[in-house]
C-alpha cells in the first residue's frame, strides 16, 4: 500500500516535471529570441554598431548597475552627463524601444489567454469585448477635434477602451451574462464604435496626421522612449500579478458555468474581476504601442499547443513567448524596409495570418478551448 | 473522507424498504424541500411547482419522469442554483440560501448533463479542480487535496486514465473523470444529472457502480436523474417518478415502478417484471392518451 501511494507520488511528480520542462523550454527559447532581437535592434540604425560592440552596450555594468541611469530612465529624471554617444543611443533611444514591445508583448499575450478562457472561445483576442474600439475612437476624437489634448491620448485611450468594455458588458447583461451574450455584445460595439472612427477620419484635413492615426491603429513602436515605459511598467505589473493570482479561478472557469458554480464560484462576479484584470492589462498595451494584432490571438494558442490548458502554465508561458514574439516582429517592422518603418502591427499580422492557416490545416476541430 | 469512515459500515444491512428507514442509525434528512417553485428567468411558468421532497440522508434517492417534467430543474433549486421563486429548501435544517457559495460546495455537489472540459488537461488536474471549494482564495493546495484526489480517481476506477489528456477519451470516460471530480468535492450530498445518458451498457454500469459504492459504502446522499427506470429501480433505495413539475409517485422501488404509475407518469404501456434486481420494466408501447394524462403535449 505505502509503495503504491510512493509509486503514485512519483508518478505525479513525472508528469509534472514533463510539462514544466515544456515550460522551461518555451521560456528559454522566448529568452534566447528576445536577447538575440535586441542585439539586431541595437547594432542596426542610422548609427550601426558591430554585434559586439552592441553586447557590450547592452550589458555595459556603467550604465545597467548606475542608479543614476536608472533614476533618469524610470522617473524621468536628466540623463547623466557622463554617456557617451554610444551610450546615449543604446540606452536611451533603442533599448526602450525593446523594454516596450516587452511590455506591450507580455500584456497581449496574457490578457489574450485569459479572454480565450473567459469566453471559452479560441478565437478570442484581448480586443474581443470592444476595448479596442473604445480606444480607437477616443484617439480619432482627439487628434480631429482636442489636439490640445495629445500628450495625454495614452492614458485617455486606456480609458476609452474601459469605458467601451463597460458599455458591452451593459449590453450583454440580461439576468446575467454569458460567454456568448459578451462577445456579441462585443461585436455590436465594435460595428458602431469602428463606424464612428472610420467616419472621423473624414474630417482630419492634415496627411501627417491621418498617418499617425493610422500608425496608432495598427500598432506600432515607432517613437517609444522612456515614457512609454513609465506610462506601461506599473499598470502591467499590476496586472499581471492579478492575473497569476487567479489562475485557479480561471481554471474551474474553463469548466463552463455550470460546473463553476457547482464549485462554489460566484461565476458573474469572478468573469466580470477576471475580465477587468485583462483590459487593465490590455489598456496598459494600447496606451502605449496602439493597436497590435493578432498578438493576442496567436500567442496563447502557440503556447497551449506545447504546455497544455492549465491556466497557471499557460499565463507563464504567455509572459515569455509574447515578448518574443512581439520583439522579433518588430526587428523586421525597423529593418525589413529600412529607412522605411513599418507598424510593427503589420508583421504580426503578416505573421499571424499564415500560422493560423497551418493550424487550421493541422487541427480538425478549432474552436473549441 | 466519508468513504473511509463509511468503510467501516461497509457490511451494514441495507434495507430496500422505506418503512424502515426511521429505526436506522443514520435516519434524517439531508435535503429538505417544501412548497419549492422554480423556474427559468424569463420564462412565464415555473417549471416546478410547489414541491415538496425529502431527501433521505446516506441513501440513494432516483428521479424519473419524461422530458420536460422538471427533474433537473428541481435537482437545480436542491442545489440553489436556481433562486426559488417561493418555498424553501433546507440542507441538515438549513436554509440552503443561508450557505457561503464556496461553502455550499463543500456540502452539495452536482454534475450536470453536460459538462465539457479543455482537451489538453490530464484527467488528474480535471479531477483536482474538484477541490476547489476547499481553498482559500490565495491556497493552490489545502489540506488533504491529494488523499481526496486519489480517493476520487480509485473510487471511479479510472486509475489507469489518471495522466491522459482528457479530449483523448471516450465519452464514458470522460463521464468517470467528470464523476471523479465530483467525488473529489468530498461531498455529504452528491446531486447527479442523468449521469448515464449516453452511454454505452458497460460505461452506464460502470457509473452506476460508482453510485452503489457510494450507497453501500458511505454515508454519502446520492440524489441521481435518470431514463432508464430499470436503472432506478435496482440502484436506489427510494424512487420519485416527476411528472408536470409535481411528484406523482414515491417511495421504494417496488412500490413506485409499477404498470399503472409508467402509464400514467411516462405514458407507456410495460410489464413490470420481478426479478432479483428489482422490478425490471419492459416497454410495450404508447399507452392510449386518455390513460397517460396529457403529457404528449410535451
Amino acid at each position: 500500500m505505502v509503495e503504491l501511494f510512493e509509486r503514485l507520488a512519483e508518478r505525479r511528480a513525472g508528469v509534472r516535471v514533463g510539462a514544466d520542462s515544456k515550460l522551461a523550454a518555451v521560456a528559454l527559447a522566448s529568452v534566447a529570441v528576445v536577447v538575440g532581437a535586441t542585439l539586431l535592434q541595437v547594432s542596426f540604425g542610422a548609427y550601426p554598431l558591430s554585434l559586439g560592440e552592441a553586447w557590450g552596450a547592452v550589458f555595459d555594468p556603467e550604465v545597467a548597475l548606475s542608479v543614476e541611469a536608472w533614476r533618469a530612465f524610470l522617473l524621468s529624471g536628466d540623463v547623466p552627463s557622463w554617456f557617451t554617444q554610444q551610450q546615449h543611443i543604446v540606452w536611451n533611444i533603442r533599448l526602450p524601444r525593446i523594454l516596450v514591445g516587452v511590455l506591450v508583448g507580455a500584456n497581449l499575450a496574457v490578457s489574450g489567454a485569459v479572454f480565450q478562457i473567459i469566453t471559452r472561445n479560441e478565437l478570442a483576442s484581448p480586443y474581443i469585448l470592444g476595448v479596442s474600439d473604445g480606444a480607437g475612437l477616443v484617439v480619432l476624437t482627439v487628434l480631429t477635434g482636442f489636439s490640445g489634448l495629445l500628450p495625454f491620448v495614452p492614458v485617455l485611450a486606456a480609458f476609452g477602451g474601459g469605458a467601451a468594455f463597460l458599455l458591452v458588458y451593459v449590453i450583454a447583461w440580461k439576468n446575467g451574462t454569458s460567454p456568448v451574450r459578451l462577445v456579441l455584445a462585443g461585436v455590436i460595439v465594435g460595428t458602431v464604435f469602428g463606424s464612428v472612427q472610420r467616419a472621423l477620419f473624414f474630417f482630419i484635413d492634415d496627411l501627417s496626421t491621418v498617418m499617425s492615426a493610422q500608425a496608432w491603429l495598427s500598432g506600432s513602436l515607432l517613437n517609444t522612449d522612456w515614457g512609454e515605459v513609465r506610462i506601461a511598467l506599473p499598470f502591467t505589473v499590476l496586472a499581471l500579478a492579478l492575473a497569476f493570482t487567479v489562475t485557479q479561478e480561471l481554471d474551474v472557469l474553463a469548466l463552463g458555468e455550470e460546473t463553476a458554480e457547482s464549485l462554489g464560484m460566484p461565476v458573474e462576479r469572478m468573469r466580470f474581476a477576471v475580465a477587468g484584470i485583462a483590459v487593465l492589462s490590455t489598456a496598459a498595451a494600447i496606451a502605449v504601442a496602439g493597436l497590435i494584432g493578432f498578438v493576442g490571438l496567436i500567442v496563447p494558442h502557440m503556447v497551449r499547443n506545447v504546455v497544455g490548458s492549465e491556466s497557471r502554465r499557460l499565463l507563464a508561458g504567455c509572459l515569455f513567448l509574447g515578448p518574443a514574439l512581439l520583439v522579433g516582429a518588430d526587428v523586421g517592422a525597423r529593418l525589413a524596409l529600412s529607412p522605411i518603418q513599418l507598424p510593427v502591427g503589420i508583421i504580426t499580422g503578416l505573421v499571424g495570418g499564415p500560422y493560423f492557416l497551418y493550424l487550421m490545416r493541422k487541427t480538425e476541430n478549432m474552436g473549441e478551448v | 473522507m466519508a468513504d473511509s469512515d463509511g468503510a467501516l459500515d461497509a457490511n451494514r444491512e441495507r434495507t430496500t424498504a422505506s418503512a424502515n428507514d426511521s429505526a436506522d442509525s443514520e435516519s434524517g434528512t439531508a435535503l429538505d424541500a417544501d412548497g419549492l417553485v422554480v423556474g427559468y428567468p424569463g420564462a412565464d411558468e415555473p417549471v416546478v411547482n410547489g414541491e415538496t421532497l425529502a431527501v433521505p440522508a446516506g441513501e440513494v434517492t432516483a428521479l424519473v419522469g419524461p422530458n420536460g417534467s422538471g427533474k433537473s430543474t428541481l435537482l437545480k433549486g436542491l442545489a440553489n442554483r436556481l433562486e426559488p421563486d417561493a418555498g424553501r429548501v433546507l440542507l441538515d435544517g438549513r436554509r440552503v440560501e443561508s450557505f457561503g457559495s464556496k461553502e455550499l460546495a463543500r456540502a452539495v455537489g452536482r454534475l450536470s448533463q453536460e459538462n465539457t472540459a479543455p482537451d489538453t488537461i490530464t484527467v488528474e488536474a480535471l479531477v483536482e479542480r474538484g477541490r476547489y471549494p476547499h481553498r482559500g482564495f490565495f491556497e493552490s493546495q489545502a489540506d488533504g487535496d491529494e488523499q481526496a484526489v486519489d480517493d476520487a480517481i480509485a473510487m471511479a476506477g479510472i486509475d489507469h486514465l489518471r495522466d491522459r489528456e482528457v479530449g483523448e477519451l471516450s465519452g464514458g470516460q470522460k463521464q468517470l473523470a467528470w464523476i471523479a471530480m465530483a467525488l473529489a468535492q468530498d461531498t455529504d450530498v452528491l446531486l447527479l444529472d442523468e449521469p448515464t445518458t449516453f452511454l454505452d451498457p458497460r460505461h452506464q454500469l460502470e457509473v452506476m457502480d460508482v453510485v452503489g459504492t457510494l450507497r453501500d459504502e458511505s454515508e454519502t446522499t446520492v440524489v441521481l436523474v435518470l431514463h432508464d427506470i430499470s436503472q432506478a429501480a435496482r440502484y436506489a433505495d427510494h424512487v420519485v417518478a416527476l411528472r408536470d413539475g409535481a411528484v406523482y409517485a414515491r417511495g421504494d422501488p417496488d412500490s413506485v415502478v409499477t404498470a399503472g404509475v409508467l402509464a400514467d407518469v411516462f405514458g407507456i404501456d410495460a410489464d413490470v417484471l420481478e426479478t432479483d434486481h428489482g422490478p425490471q420494466v419492459v416497454p410495450l408501447g404508447p399507452a392510449d392518451e386518455a390513460a397517460s394524462g396529457g403529457d404528449e403535449s410535451r
